[in-house]
């Protein structure tokens, strides 16, 4: 049956006119912004290409190239964890032992709390008076390893990561664990009565199978990296600190664009560089994900 | 008969909204105040319903521009300071209104004045004036018979005093970068004292007078008094643990006490500046003007709002705000609440107020890059986690200040 085109559009027309409102227009404007100066109120002014000028070259450079390498050591670090941790406990789950039923549901339990409560939570916990993390510590007699976690430069960021890896487990878990059991039994029964080693069945057999998940993960982890702000906001605060530590480009846009506290000058056209910045990085990582997910689709 | 019905649900509307009156604020601990000028509004026989809420305080300058530009604010908000960026910016572009012509002024002095003034006429009414110093808990100083110092080695004396009995001298929370910057300032107007700062000013001395430097030195040497793991606490850890006695002293605001008895009632909190160098020295307090109740070109209710306004300017106004929250009101003949603590700080506020002074309120955070956000607040988190020396602090405010500062500009022949 042939489907008019006229109505194919009709049916798209209110999820495209939202998608058009809520996504495209402020992309577009924000582009536009970025070659303006406007503090946010009154008169916009056209700077040209001042702003990008500052972020890579000026005064703002250090500022912005601060948060941009903390971001590229978030997703590093993020990635190692996620996708190794997510291997190996999707790994025992796939492997029917006894309360891995159970066991999928409270690793995927932190996925469910808002991430600003995370951070607030987070937050308490790593306090270093009276704080779980350091209480427990020395409970169990390392006492020497209690410190001011978010307010140790060589921790703070460190922090914020591993609390960020904690709440999006679940999430990389189940992916990969889905993964996991779309490899055919025969497989792992033909390895087992070769005489293959659990070892060797999940270096050798599983994790090569599970290779093109974790390219599709890695994409979205380094979308999530260069995106993140709210745990960073919910632990550190707009100011980031300390000093700048867990700066990110996140933060330096919202600081640059609503300002912080105390702040004198803001300047959204600034911060619409920032924003900018952000997107051109991002968007063919973005695009890159669309092709592969496709691919595989159009593969199955 | 649907007309009718339409007519009806219109009139309720408007009776309903009638006499309402939309503020927004930073400051949650004011609720009450304005439950209670409710009330006293609707005995002098003005039915105004007055809706409050806060927003935090990082927050708070990005939502109100937003909202005012978008019609979508509140009849009045509290505005910050002048001199000040953004509310020099909100008048300028129409989102503040002058009310010279609504509220009678002649109960505030004219440096509370000077605070809300732009181009000859007032945009709002101010409603504190904040004092900040050390406040200190009196059980402890008299547990080790501790009296309120006069010099900074009297200082430093206490606090090993109180180290070696087991009480953290300080709570300080270094996590909030601006808390830090607060503390260097107050330290400054007594330290440097009001005639250096002066001089700073008119570019007759600058960053790197070994002044500066040896404050920042006093205060990097005085983090052996703080509590473990400083850098990671916020000001409500600190509000905490000065409360229930887990430190003897805070550098903080007078805004603190309230928060501080309400988490403990019998916590008795004493006041002091910060001493200078030497006996001879006269000490001072760092003084400002918090902000403004200003009326907003969003106001949808102007006749309440004038109300209200007028309201805010009489010494009634005071009268409620310093019992509720135990601040200073900017109004004068309010009559405050008969706790010490606050009648000590009045005093200080008449009497010990610096003139001069380098954060809020001063030229040195109108620009960027700002001696608040872009220097002393990473600065001293950078000095403190031992990155940085007092000495490098010292140099990028030289250097940061000078890009812009004319008088220093001229000092230093750019």
């Amino acid at each position: 049956m042939r489907v008019k085109a006229s109505y194919v559009l009709l049916f798209i027309l209110p999820a495209l006119v939202l998608y058009s409102l809520f996504v495209v227009y402020p992309l577009l404007d924000s582009l536009t912004l970025s070659f303006y100066s406007w503090k946010g109120v009154g008169p916009k002014i056209f700077v040209g290409l001042k702003n990008f000028r500052e972020m890579f070259f000026g005064s703002f450079s250090k500022e912005v190239f601060n948060a941009f390498f903390h971001n590229i050591y978030f997703f590093i670090v993020a990635a190692t964890l996620e996708l190794s941790l997510g291997f190996l406990i999707a790994f025992l789950l796939a492997s029917k032992l006894k309360g891995a039923k159970l066991f999928r549901t409270v690793v995927y339990m932190p996925n469910m709390i808002p991430l600003v409560i995370v951070g607030f939570m987070w937050n308490l916990f790593l306090n270093p008076q009276i704080g779980l993390v350091n209480n427990f510590l020395k409970f169990i007699g390392l006492k020497s390893l209690a410190r001011p976690w978010l307010g140790d430069p060589s921790t703070a960021l460190l922090s914020i990561i591993l609390v960020n890896t904690w709440r999006h487990l679940g999430f990389y878990v189940l992916v990969i664990l889905a993964a996991i059991l779309n490899i055919s039994p025969d497989l792992i029964e033909a390895a087992y009565i070769d005489g293959a080693s659990n070892r060797k069945i999940a270096t050798k057999i599983v994790l090569p199978l599970v290779l093109p998940t974790f390219r599709t993960l890695l994409i979205l982890l380094f979308i999530g990296s260069f995106n993140v702000f709210d745990m960073v906001y919910a632990m550190t605060g707009v100011q980031a600190g300390p000093f700048r530590k867990t700066d990110v480009l996140g933060t330096v846009f919202y600081r640059t664009a609503f300002g912080g506290l105390g702040s004198a000058f803001t300047d959204m056209g600034l911060g619409a560089a920032v924003t900018v910045f952000i997107f051109a990085i991002v968007m063919p990582l973005s695009i890159l994900y669309v092709f592969l997910v496709e691919r595989r689709e159009r593969a199955w | 008969m649907r007309k009718l019905v339409v007519l009806l649900a219109v009139l309720l509307c408007v009776l309903v909204l009638a006499g309402e009156v939309n503020i927004w604020s930073w400051r949650t601990q004011d609720a009450e105040v304005w439950k209670q000028v409710e009330q006293e509004l609707r005995k002098m026989g003005k039915d105004i319903k007055i809706n409050f809420t806060a927003f935090a305080p990082t927050e708070y300058d990005a939502k109100i521009a937003v909202a005012l530009q978008t019609g979508t604010g509140p009849d009045i908000v509290y505005s910050r300071r002048l001199p000040g960026g953004r509310t020099q910016t909100m008048i300028e572009n129409g989102l503040y209104l002058p009310i010279d012509e609504y509220v009678d002024f002649s109960n505030f002095s004219q440096t509370i004045l000077n605070s809300v003034t732009f181009q000859g006429k007032k945009y709002g009414v101010p409603f504190a004036v904040q004092v900040v110093g050390i406040f200190y808990n009196k059980e402890y100083f008299d547990k080790f018979k501790l009296k309120e110092p006069e010099t900074w080695d009297e200082l430093v004396e206490i606090a090993k005093t109180l180290k070696k009995n087991g009480i953290t001298p300080f709570f300080i929370p270094g996590k909030e970068a601006w808390a830090l910057t607060m503390q260097h300032a107050m330290c400054g107007v007594s330290v440097l004292g009001p005639e250096w700062i002066k001089k700073l000013i008119d570019g007759e001395t600058d960053f790197l007078d070994p002044k500066f430097t040896d404050l920042n030195r006093r205060l990097n040497e005085l983090k052996v008094y703080y509590q473990d793991g400083f850098l990671a606490n916020s000001t409500t850890d600190m509000d905490a643990a000065f409360a229930f006695g887990q430190a003897a002293m805070v550098f903080y605001g007078i805004w603190g006490y309230q928060i501080w008895k309400n988490l403990n009632p019998d916590i008795q909190v004493g006041y002091f500046m910060v001493p200078p160098l030497t006996k001879d020295q006269k000490p001072y307090a760092y003084v400002y003007m918090d902000g403004a109740i200003t009326l907003t070109s969003n106001v949808k209710n102007l006749k309440d709002s004038v109300e209200v306004l007028k309201f805010c300017a009489t010494p009634k106004f005071g009268t409620i705000f310093a019992n509720i929250t135990y601040n200073i009101p900017a109004v004068s003949k309010a009559e405050l609440p008969k706790v010490p603590i606050l009648q000590e700080v009045v005093d200080v506020y008449l009497n010990h107020a610096s003139p001069y002074v380098y954060w809020v309120g001063s030229v040195f955070v109108t620009q960027k890059p700002s001696l608040y956000d872009d220097v002393l607040s990473p600065g001293m988190q950078e000095m403190y986690a031992g990155k940085i020396t007092p000495e490098e602090l010292s140099r990028r405010a030289q250097d940061a200040i000078s890009q812009w500062y004319e008088p220093l500009k001229k000092r230093l022949g750019k």
